[in-house]
């Protein structure tokens, strides 16, 4: 009994002794926790494939926030900081404790679709910020699920305030207006405003990444969207197994005269770039039940003229070669054209292109957003600290897509000339013939869409091919197909009852003759099946020949020798 | 400090616990969200709309044909070697049968992306280029290499189990080989047959996984039906799901699964 006693206790010591210590810890650090819940692969990782800024020769480096605290790091510390190693979720974490005095943790998880984290959030999961994309950012504030950004936020004359002052104009005027989407009321009757409940990320288009080898761009430009129907390439092209992008592709490929007319009216001046967007925009986001039965024929033609509706195998079977067209983000692109390159013996080389049909596209965002109940300030501090142009650079770099960020002094400008800049002269040898570099010219994106035509284009040189349909043009995307390019908006109630049906019709398959005849076949077999088993031995036919020298007898004979 | 004293009673309270909180209360929800609207009043029209619409119902059909192929490839494929690996007197058969159950130690997503790779090759050679858009030759292929293993090892066991004086007396009886097939091997592998059978056909039904890589999501089943449902309507992707859910307990009380027979040989459900 004694024994059974002192062992009772060592347990109960061993189960209570380690938390007295953390109860002590707990009390002097005030640790807060930063929950961030954002797309799979959509931040610097660090490690291999990471942005670092030594390779960027700048001339002035005073705007690389990491430089100042690199020294810092190295005063608290007491060792230097590994430029490759850190993620950029690390340096917040340094940035934060040093900017607010106070340590902070990010809890980072992530999503695969706009629709798993809707989800996540109203099954009640706590987080600080989220990033989703347009629409799901008007669906979520119209449910008044978000928080607003506070007034300060927008205060550019806060140093720290490094959203509001390094915001592209393009996108900060997209956000103004709700990217020329209706814009609703909530329950108060107060506008639903993307600024007020939004902060943008990453932005771009969609568009077909293809192979030039296999596929003209005189196709593509005498095609467009009708390329997803036309049976030239048909079994060599992708579509996106999601509804939402599926049914677009579908839109441009039943209004593509539509679109092309409006843009031909946009381009003679009759139409204003306000009603061609607006136009646009009204098109491609149709789902009335009209427009529904309209397009339902060309969904099931896309099916059938389609190889797979793919998340994620798009990539490599373009660069396996299994499919000469994927529709793509933009981001995705960009990574797809890399793949193609990225062979350095030069075997299994592809070269990738990218083409945005001429009617009109997808223009998206991914911005941040703080769901209800969030920690505003440190949320919003991470935002900031995202948008340092130094970081947009890095998580750029890293995931390919581009960033919202331009930079105060457009620093995002020689980031862009990093990469793609072309100096044929400084390249090639003399006598050797090169082709001439074009002015790439991204004025819209550092001064916004509206800027003074009087005022000096902000450009880079850039090789003719890059600008046409390569990496530059899916990154950076010329104003002219901006402006040809219309935002989605969120599906109602009814709407999207609609169009679910709708997809479930296109993905079923209507019932075939084989089917029907295999069907048939299995009950016959389950049938006879039964039969045998519960009939078998009064079946005569069954039974066969016995053995030689051996004779069947009836179980009756056995019974009456046995009497 | 006395040592608690468990009872039969108090050793089974975890696994209630457990079939509370992850069996039955699920089972409710989903009952409940099935027979709801959006605005959560008692509503029978995803009753109606699942089975008004054509395509849910050709959808299942596919579902259960597939299954069935599968199934059937499976059994006729495993029969033989459970057979004979269970009555051949080699030393190193557990080397065989380890062959057949290896492939499940790896990675299941990894080897669908084997195999559609190995198809992605083999379409790529000159008369194979049908391989590409056949897509549910392919997910019917990659079910049966998936669930294989699942219908070789209970007709292994149950088969290992049957008394070698049985074959024995049957011959002495004056039964031939066929005789003793259909008189004794067959039915006292019955129950193996019908675990085997059970083990293949159902997950098969479900497997997305696999109708979306190799059928390149072409080919739809019922799973993917449930799991696209329950991005934007909660409701319907119930309903899907309870239907499925009478499908599949159909088809195990079809196939005797719920039967408590002695002669079952633990290889049933």
């Amino acid at each position: 009994m004694r024994f059974r006693k002192i062992l009772g206790l060592a347990i109960a010591g061993a189960i209570l002794l380690p938390t007295l210590p953390s109860l002590g810890g707990c009390a002097a650090s005030e640790e807060i926790v930063l929950r961030v819940y954002n797309w799979e692969e959509y931040i610097d990782e660090g490690g291999e494939g990471a942005f670092i800024y030594d390779e960027l020769h700048l001339e002035d480096e005073s705007y690389i926030v990491n430089d100042d605290f690199t020294d810092w790091y190295e005063e608290t510390m007491g060792e230097k900081l590994d430029v490759e190693g850190p993620t950029v979720l690390d340096d917040f974490c340094l940035w934060y404790e040093k900017e607010y005095g106070q340590p902070i943790r990010v809890e980072y998880s992530t999503f695969g679709t706009n629709e798993d984290m809707y989800n996540e959030i109203v099954l009640g999961n706590e987080y600080d910020l989220l990033c989703p994309s347009d629409y799901m950012i008007m669906k979520l504030a119209a449910e008044g699920r978000l928080e607003k950004y506070d007034e300060s936020f927008f205060n550019e004359a806060d140093p720290n305030n490094y959203y509001v002052r390094n915001v592209s104009p393009f996108i900060r005027e997209k956000f103004e207006n709700n990217a020329g989407l209706e814009i609703r009321t909530d329950d108060e009757g107060e506008p639903i405003l993307w600024r007020d409940y939004a902060a943008g990320y990453m932005w771009g288009t969609t568009g077909f990444v293809y192979n030039p080898e296999h596929v003209t761009s005189e196709d593509l430009e005498r095609l467009g969207w009708e390329i997803y129907t036309d049976s030239l390439y048909s079994g060599k092209i992708t579509a996106k197994d999601n509804v939402r992008d599926t049914y677009f592709a579908a839109l441009g490929v039943t209004y593509q005269n539509e679109l092309l007319s409006l843009k031909h009216r946009f381009e003679q001046g009759s139409l204003s770039q306000a009603d061609y967007v607006y136009e646009v925009t009204r098109i491609f986001n149709a789902t009335d039940e009209e427009t529904v039965s309209e397009v339902e024929p060309v969904l099931m033609a896309i099916k059938n003229n389609i190889y797979s509706f793919e998340t994620d195998t798009g990539k490599s079977d373009m660069v396996k070669g299994n499919v000469y067209l994927n529709y793509a983000w933009s981001g995705d692109a960009v990574y797809a054209l890399d793949l193609g390159e990225d062979s350095e013996d030069g075997e299994g080389y592809v070269e990738l292109n990218y083409y945005v049909p001429e009617a009109g596209s997808n223009l998206w965002f991914d911005g941040w957003v703080m769901p209800k109940g969030a920690n505003k300030q440190a949320a919003q501090a991470f935002v900031n600290f995202m948008s340092m142009p130094y970081n947009a650079m890095r998580n750029s770099y890293y995931i390919g897509y581009t960033s919202v960020i331009s930079g105060e002094n457009c620093e995002m400008l020689d980031y862009a000339d990093y990469l793609y800049g072309y100096y044929p002269e400084e390249e090639f040898e003399e006598g050797e013939e090169y082709e001439e570099a074009v002015d790439y010219d991204l004025t819209y994106f550092f001064l916004g869409e509206n800027y003074d035509e009087s005022e000096e284009p902000i450009t880079i040189p850039a090789d003719p091919v890059q600008a046409t349909c390569r990496q530059l043009y899916a990154q950076f995307p010329p104003r002219e197909v901006i402006a040809r390019s219309a935002v989605m908006d969120y599906y109602d109630v009814e709407a999207n009852e609609r169009i679910n049906e709708l997809w479930s019709r296109v993905k079923a398959e209507s019932l075939d003759a084989w089917a029907i005849i295999v069907l048939c076949v299995t009950a016959v077999a389950i049938v006879f099946g039964v039969v045998f088993i519960k009939f078998g031995d009064k079946i005569d036919l069954l039974h066969p020949k016995p053995k030689k020298g051996y004779r069947l007898v009836k179980q009756e004979e056995v019974n009456d020798k046995g009497a | 400090m006395k040592f608690p004293h468990f009872t039969r009673k108090t050793l089974c309270i975890p696994y209630a616990v457990f079939l509370l909180f992850f069996v039955i209360i699920p089972m409710l929800v989903i009952l409940f969200y099935a027979f709801t609207d959006r605005n959560m009043n008692i509503s029978l029209s995803n009753f109606v709309r699942f089975f008004s619409d054509p395509t849910k119902l050709s959808t299942i059909v596919y579902s259960i044909v597939i299954a069935l192929i599968t199934t059937v490839i499976c059994l006729l494929i495993a029969y033989p070697v459970a057979y004979i690996l269970a009555r051949s007197k080699m030393k190193k058969k557990f080397v065989i049968l380890m062959l057949f159950v290896l492939p499940m130690w790896i990675n299941f997503v990894l080897r669908v992306n084997a195999i559609r790779e190995l198809f992605n090759l083999l379409a790529s050679l000159e008369g194979m280029e049908w391989l590409s858009a056949s897509n549910y030759f392919k997910t019917v292929f990659g079910m049966v290499y998936d669930f294989l293993p699942f219908m070789i090892l209970p007709l292994y066991t149950t088969m290992l189990k049957i008394d070698h004086s049985l074959y024995e007396a049957s011959a002495d009886l004056g039964a031939n080989g066929v005789t003793t097939f259909t008189r004794v091997t067959l039915p006292l592998s019955m129950p193996g047959i019908m675990s085997g059978v059970t083990m293949v056909f159902l997950p098969s039904m479900t497997n997305y996984v696999v109708s979306d890589m190799l059928g390149n999501a072409k080919v739809t089943i019922i799973g993917k039906f449930i799991y696209e449902y329950f991005g934007t309507d909660w409701h319907m992707g119930s309903m899907v799901a309870l239907v499925l859910l009478i499908v599949v307990f159909l088809s195990t009380w079809l196939s005797g699964g719920f039967s408590s027979e002695e002669n079952v040989r633990g290889a049933n459900l």
